[in-house]
């Protein structure tokens, strides 16, 4: 968290705080991705404070981070939220939809501010003027919709009410502006501390500038400092060096008595309860003995008051935040390379120990009885330590469904929708790299089911249906893959329109087709059109890219469809890019690998099972079925020394719905292979996908099953 | 000749270290810097359509890299694989290539001064790819850019877009 790493950071003075940018922008994007999520959850009716405390907090790290950083427009919009935020926590405001809106628009606003500032862009920053001002409205009570609810418990003071908007764009303009502060630092044990704030002007570019002062107190020092930094993002720098209770900060020239004033721990408590209403964001409107209207400058009224937020949070929102940071030091963040490499070494590890295993299979057990006791115990403990170190890569699909609702939800409002989203098995583990790679794919199937899947409401209702469509997202595990679904109620593809299309479309199409090739139809390229989008129920649009990305991840799509019903599209993928299950062919003195996904059946084959056509292409007849011959031998260039063999073995196999038979000499074995890539020190080759290594030790290439099938159809 | 001025080392020590190795009658050296290590011949997984020269993939410690015999490309009178056979493991641009050459003879330090430009000859190396003759006694070394020979288009070791 922000918190915990400015504290580390307070230690060395002359330092480089651009090293830590990436984790604050990692943590700002997780942040941003929690602080979404909670929104979309949050009960409007009946808000559970956990959870608009768990909101504020995510809003309130941002901040702290963005100050800290100098990302003074990303820190300003985030602090605007956590100005609203806090007044709902607080019970202050009743919550509403305009709210969560706004809220969340914030949320990617705030996104792009910071993927521009780690882009480093110079351009000119996206004006956040009016969600500031549409927050600021709200926050101060001013509820666009004319039904506003009323707190039943707390019901806000008339003073909220009658509240004069002017405070609010007042506390906006004033940080953009240059202020002329005193600041005033101590009791101070050490006066080095008071210099270390000093660098950090220095240090920390467009922060201001800052001069000493004559202070009367020996143990305190007084400056004069130009900023145009908030005093809460002061106080937070600060923090680094010096106890917030030895800060104080008052606008020149007009706090003197303060500065006389002994610095004390309660002091800004003291300071905050005495504040008026109205003036400090509307953050204490309800403080008991306050003073309607006193006449306190705005800036200076709110900057303590968020400062003291953060000294005294509520007892609930300090049990939450201990438990957090409790699950928080359960996890830690790693490279991606220190995992690969310990998971290439785990690799080698493994093939080792099959080396090993596959030399003692001679020994007599009765003379190396404890050697062979010791290699079935380390045969056991690779297989542990693999799965181990595999699981480290997997990551919950929760974090690719995630992002469903909020896109669904903008796209329901877009197009006047309604579109509920249902998520099973979101705890099921993929591998990180699928994960990265599955999320487009599915991002265009989820809005495909939104926009063209979906019916409007009141076509729903004319059809018997619920006026609410439902989009089910699943994921399962299902042998050694991963199954994700995505399942919506809307209207389902029509058999006739995808005929019509194709046949508009010259492809090779009959009546006699099965409903499951009908559906294939629509992965086809080229039928991505417009037309098809209106006409058909959708589901043109770009699904030969969805399948392309899919099988390159040696993976399948299925479609299942009802008209009127729904649809539902599987992808089949494998749990991890890094291991597969291969079967060895043998072919002369070669070993060749296939992907078990890919391999249907195999057979010895007959010579009279085997056609000839032109061009000396080969077809063979399985079960009345004629599929292109594809012989490695030739392919491979394999060389025959004995010439005693020869390939009379077919494996069909199975890419992209086309089935090819390959001739090979023998089958070896089926067994579980680490692919490893043969471009990064090599180069593509023709027809293989990667490479792996065998049992012995030797290099065995896997075959580009989709690109051996493409080879035979052309 | 521009090539020997190019890197820093000549200019600051006035010396660089060669390994150098022997293919059929020639003597050949290449900068120390490039090289990982020296290993024994063992048979690679022949790739189709590769190059007569690219003998194949190994398995280096987890890490598949290409073998590429010297002595087939410079189109040595015999290339044989026996005990002496070695590879020359390369490490160019975080690329790991793996040489054979007939054997490996010493490691070297030639004096800028002992290093003279090529004349220009017709070969099987390109001219760019050769930095200077070397004269150590009475012996004569070829010094290759290796980097470069290792990259040229016609080694076809990297793809088209690498």
């Amino acid at each position: 968290m922000a918190e915990s790493y400015q504290e580390g950071s307070g230690a060395g003075a002359d330092f480089d705080l651009s090293q830590f940018y990436q984790i604050f922008f990692e943590e700002a994007g997780e942040n941003l991705d929690q602080m979404e999520h909670m929104l979309l959850d949050l009960d409007l009716e009946k808000a559970d404070d956990e959870e608009l405390n768990g909101i504020f907090r995510c809003a309130h790290s941002i901040k702290g981070g963005a100050a800290t950083f100098g990302f003074s427009d990303v820190a300003e919009l985030t602090h605007q939220m956590e100005s609203l935020l806090d007044r709902l926590r607080r019970h202050e405001l009743q919550p509403i939809p305009q709210m969560v809106d706004v809220l969340l628009e914030s949320a990617d606003a705030s996104r792009s501010l910071l993927a521009r500032h780690q882009a480093g862009a110079q351009d000119e920053a996206p004006s956040t003027a009016s969600l500031v001002r549409r927050i600021s409205e709200l926050a101060a009570g001013m509820v666009p919709a004319p039904s506003a609810p009323v707190e039943p418990q707390a019901p806000p003071p008339p003073v909220a009410k009658v509240e004069p908007p002017a405070p609010a764009p007042a506390a906006v303009a004033a940080p953009s502006g240059l202020r002329s502060l005193h600041v005033r630092i101590g009791p101070l044990d050490r006066m080095e501390q008071a210099e270390t704030i000093k660098e950090l002007f220095r240090d920390i570019p467009g922060l201001g500038s800052i001069a000493d002062l004559p202070c009367s107190d020996t143990n305190a020092r007084l400056f004069a400092v130009e900023t145009s930094s908030t005093d809460s993002d002061l106080l937070d720098l600060f923090t680094f060096h010096v106890a917030k209770e030895q800060v104080q900060i008052t606008e020149a020239g007009s706090g003197a008595a303060a500065l006389a004033a002994p610095a004390d721990p309660d002091l800004a408590e003291g300071a905050v309860s005495n504040l008026p209403p109205g003036e400090a964001y509307g953050f204490f409107n309800n403080a008991p003995g306050a003073p309607a209207g006193a006449p306190v400058p705005a800036i200076q009224a709110i900057e303590p008051a968020s400062a003291v937020t953060r000294i005294a949070p509520k007892p609930g929102a300090e049990a939450k935040a201990g438990s957090q940071s409790q699950m928080e030091s359960t996890t830690i963040r790693v490279d991606v390379k220190k995992v690969d490499q310990l998971i290439n070494l785990v690799g080698e590890l493994v093939i080792t120990q099959a080396m090993l295993a596959q030399n003692s299979l001679g020994l007599d057990s009765a003379t190396h009885q404890q050697l062979l006791a010791g290699l079935a115990d380390l045969d056991r403990n690779t297989r542990d330590l693999q799965e181990s170190v595999m699981s480290i890569r997997m990551i919950p699909m929760s974090i690719v469904f995630s992002r469903f609702p909020r896109m669904l939800r903008d796209l329901a409002n877009k197009l006047g929708k309604k579109v509920e989203m249902v998520t099973l098995g979101e705890a099921t583990e993929l591998d990180k790299g699928l994960v990265e790679k599955i999320t487009d794919p599915l991002t265009h199937l989820v809005r495909n089911s939104g926009d063209h899947g979906i019916e409007l409401p009141a076509d729903r209702l004319a059809k018997g249906k619920p006026e609410h469509g439902t989009i089910t997202l699943s994921a399962s595990h299902q042998g050694g893959s991963i199954v994700i679904e995505v399942k919506d109620d809307g209207r389902g593809l029509s058999r006739d329109k995808i005929l019509a299309k194709a046949r508009e479309r010259g492809m090779d199409v009959s009546d006699q087709m099965s409903d499951a090739e009908v559906w294939q139809l629509i992965f086809a390229p080229g039928f991505s059109t417009a037309e098809v989008v209106t006409d058909v129920s959708g589901r043109g649009v770009g699904m030969d890219v969805v399948k392309r990305n899919i099988a390159a991840l040696n993976g399948t799509v299925e479609v299942d469809s009802s008209e009127g019903y729904g649809t539902k599209v599987s992808v089949r993928l494998p749990l991890t890019l890094a291991i597969m299950d291969g079967m060895s062919v043998g072919v002369g003195e070669e070993v060749y690998i296939l992907p078990l996904s890919s391999v249907v059946e195999s057979f010895q084959v007959n010579s009279e099972d085997v056609n000839t056509v032109a061009q000396g292409s080969q077809l063979v007849k399985v079960r009345d079925e004629y599929m292109p011959v594809i012989a490695l031998e030739k392919i491979f260039q394999v060389p025959r020394f004995d010439l005693e063999k020869s390939s009379t073995i077919m494996v069909v196999v199975e890419a992209e719905g086309n089935r090819v038979a390959l001739l090979v000499d023998e089958l070896l074995g089926q067994h579980q292979v680490v692919v490893k890539n043969l471009e990064s020190n090599y180069r593509k080759v023709p027809n293989v996908s990667g490479a792996t290594i065998l049992g012995d030790g030797r290099v065995a290439l896997i075959l580009d099953i989709g690109g051996l099938v493409r080879r035979a159809r052309h | 000749m521009s090539v020997i001025g190019k890197t820093a080392e000549t200019v600051s020590t006035g010396a660089r270290e060669y390994l150098t190795f022997r293919l059929d009658q020639e003597e050949y050296g290449i900068d120390i810097l490039k090289v990982q290590e020296i290993r024994g011949y063992e048979p690679p997984t022949r790739i189709a359509h590769a190059p007569e020269f690219i003998k194949g993939v190994v398995n280096l410690r987890g890490t598949i890299i290409p073998i590429v015999d010297m002595r087939l490309k410079f189109n040595c009178s015999k290339a044989e694989y026996n005990t002496f056979t070695v590879v020359i493991i390369l490490n160019l641009r975080n690329r790991v290539v793996g040489i054979v050459v007939d054997s490996v003879s010493d490691v070297m330090e030639l004096a800028t001064d002992n290093v003279k430009s090529a004349p220009d000859i017709e070969s099987v190396i390109d001219n760019d790819c050769i930095l200077g003759l070397g004269s150590v006694g009475e012996r004569m070394l070829i010094l290759l850019d290796i980097e470069k020979l290792m990259s040229s288009v016609d080694m076809g070791l990297v793809g088209a877009e690498g």
